[in-house]
């Protein structure tokens, strides 16, 4: 049995774990002419910020994509409100309908349950579509 | 009789220009003082929380991770959540608070709770911190008392939906948790198909409500959706997840409700309850300091009957149409699940 990756999720927040994570998602899609969803989850404080959220990262993510030589045409955003594992949970559905999620980790931590990375510990967990976690080496 | 806890040195609690502050806690409190209430108040002591009373509702290894991460030094959690050296002590104290109105409560079978604490409680999950929340406050309580053999409701009309306290009690048939919030916004649950697991199908009772909404439409959810089933579920005591972003002022959302909704709301929830001493209203969010205060002020004034200016209850806004879909879909959810079983 075979599957066929045609989007990819990542979860994009502007950190440098996640910039880890667009850049692997990016070098996997072009070969398999894939699209990218950048997906970032709006939080509380989010609100606060207007109505753009992602305007910030429009640059790196464009110097991401000239990085790997990914066509940043086939790449676009999913802004949800919540907290990043539910929203990342549910891009396998619809709009999204992602074959594979991509997240950063920051790695070593002495309360991986507590930080960031436990995105990336309960999506490996709990996900129903395949995750790919993208350690961040400082 | 008004019972609030003394306050909680939350003062080390605090990360620069976040809107979760302890200014927030001084406008809550000015909010209890502009009711004059003389011997009508009374303060009791803040006790922590202790590790079996946040096992009821917390998973061990994450009180653990939490008490650790506080010790050596703290930081940010998630986007919106910090912690800092001081917030285990803080949050246990917050938590603890509660059960001392309670108990007080209890003692006296008259009165009415208000807990004026941070850091917030409704986000927080069995075993995560976020949306500010560290430990779930409001969950904490009323475990205590479905321990004793209580059937609590938990109304949450916090702008913002309180999944940590929904998915705590999700399959506990002893707490009906009914929310009314702003949707879509963070945390992003709060469907009203949503109504709890197979042990406790309908003890959740969601209104996700679109920005704009007024207080007609507030009052309408709450006479039309919320009360037969408060009334099936009959409980013995009442708690109030009483954030007070939902105000027109407040930064944090685009709920457009006003002291005299929030007026109303207090009102018509502590009727709810079986007789007196058995309401307790715990502070969530609210960020609009001048708001909070008002807010406060005119929820425990309705609450125990005593005079207040409350801004006017508003009306003409959004979300009719939302609240006659909400109860739809929540009758859909119910049929499906007694299909399913």
């Amino acid at each position: 049995m075979t599957h066929e990756i045609k989007t990819i999720a990542v979860g994009f927040d502007g950190s440098l774990p996640a910039e880890a994570a667009v850049r692997w998602a990016f070098t996997l899609a072009r070969p398999l002419e894939a699209e990218v969803v950048l997906v970032h989850a709006v939080g509380l404080l989010g609100h606060l910020e207007g109505e753009d959220v992602t305007s910030e990262f429009h640059d790196a993510v464009a110097r991401l994509a000239h990085e790997c030589n990914f066509d940043i045409g086939h790449v676009s955003w999913q802004i949800e409100d919540g907290n990043s594992t539910s929203v990342l949970m549910r891009a396998s559905g619809q709009p999204v309908h992602a074959d594979l999620i991509v997240v950063g980790s920051r790695g070593k931590s002495a309360h991986a349950g507590l930080m960031l990375g436990s995105t990336s510990l309960q999506l490996a967990e709990r996900s129903t579509i395949p995750v790919m976690i993208v350690p961040y080496d400082r | 009789m008004l019972i609030v806890n003394a306050p909680v040195d939350d003062g080390g609690h605090e990360e620069h220009g976040h809107p979760e502050r302890p200014a927030r806690l001084a406008a809550a409190m000015a909010g209890v003082a502009d009711l004059h209430l003389g011997d009508d108040l009374l303060v009791v002591d803040a006790r922590p929380a202790t590790r079996p009373e946040l096992i009821r509702v917390h998973e061990a290894t994450y009180l653990d991770e939490l008490g650790v991460f506080c010790y050596e030094g703290g930081g940010d959690i998630d986007q919106d959540t910090y912690a800092t050296y001081d917030s285990w002590a803080i949050a246990q104290r917050a938590a603890g608070a509660g059960l001392a109105v309670i108990d007080e409560l209890r003692d006296r079978g008259d009165g009415v709770g208000f807990v004026a604490v941070r850091p917030p409680g409704h986000h927080a999950l069995r075993d995560r911190a976020m949306g500010f929340c560290l430990l779930n406050n409001v969950a904490v309580a009323a475990s205590s008392l479905t321990a004793i053999g209580e059937r609590v409701m938990i109304v949450d009309w916090d702008v913002h939906h309180g999944n940590g306290t929904q998915a705590i009690f999700w399959n506990d048939p002893d707490v009906l948790y009914v929310s009314t919030h702003q949707w879509p916004l963070f945390p992003g649950s709060g469907g009203a198909r949503e109504i709890g697991g197979l042990g406790a199908l309908g003890a959740t009772l969601n209104v996700p409500l679109p920005a704009g909404t007024t207080g007609d439409v507030v009052r309408q959810a709450f006479e039309e959706l919320a009360l037969p089933t408060i009334e099936r579920f009959d409980p013995t005591w009442v708690l109030i997840s009483a954030g007070f972003d939902a105000h027109a002022d407040d930064p944090m959302a685009d709920l457009a409700l006003s002291g005299g909704d929030f007026a109303w709301l207090a009102r018509s929830v502590g009727a709810c309850a079986p007789g007196p001493g058995r309401v307790a209203v715990f502070l969530e969010g609210g960020y609009d300091l001048r708001a909070l205060q008002h807010s406060v002020s005119s929820s425990l004034a309705a609450l125990m009957d005593v005079d207040f200016d409350a801004e006017a209850p508003t009306s003409g806004g959004a979300g009719a149409n939302e609240v006659r879909h909400a109860q739809s879909e929540r009758r859909v959810a119910m049929r499906m699940a007694d299909q399913d079983i």
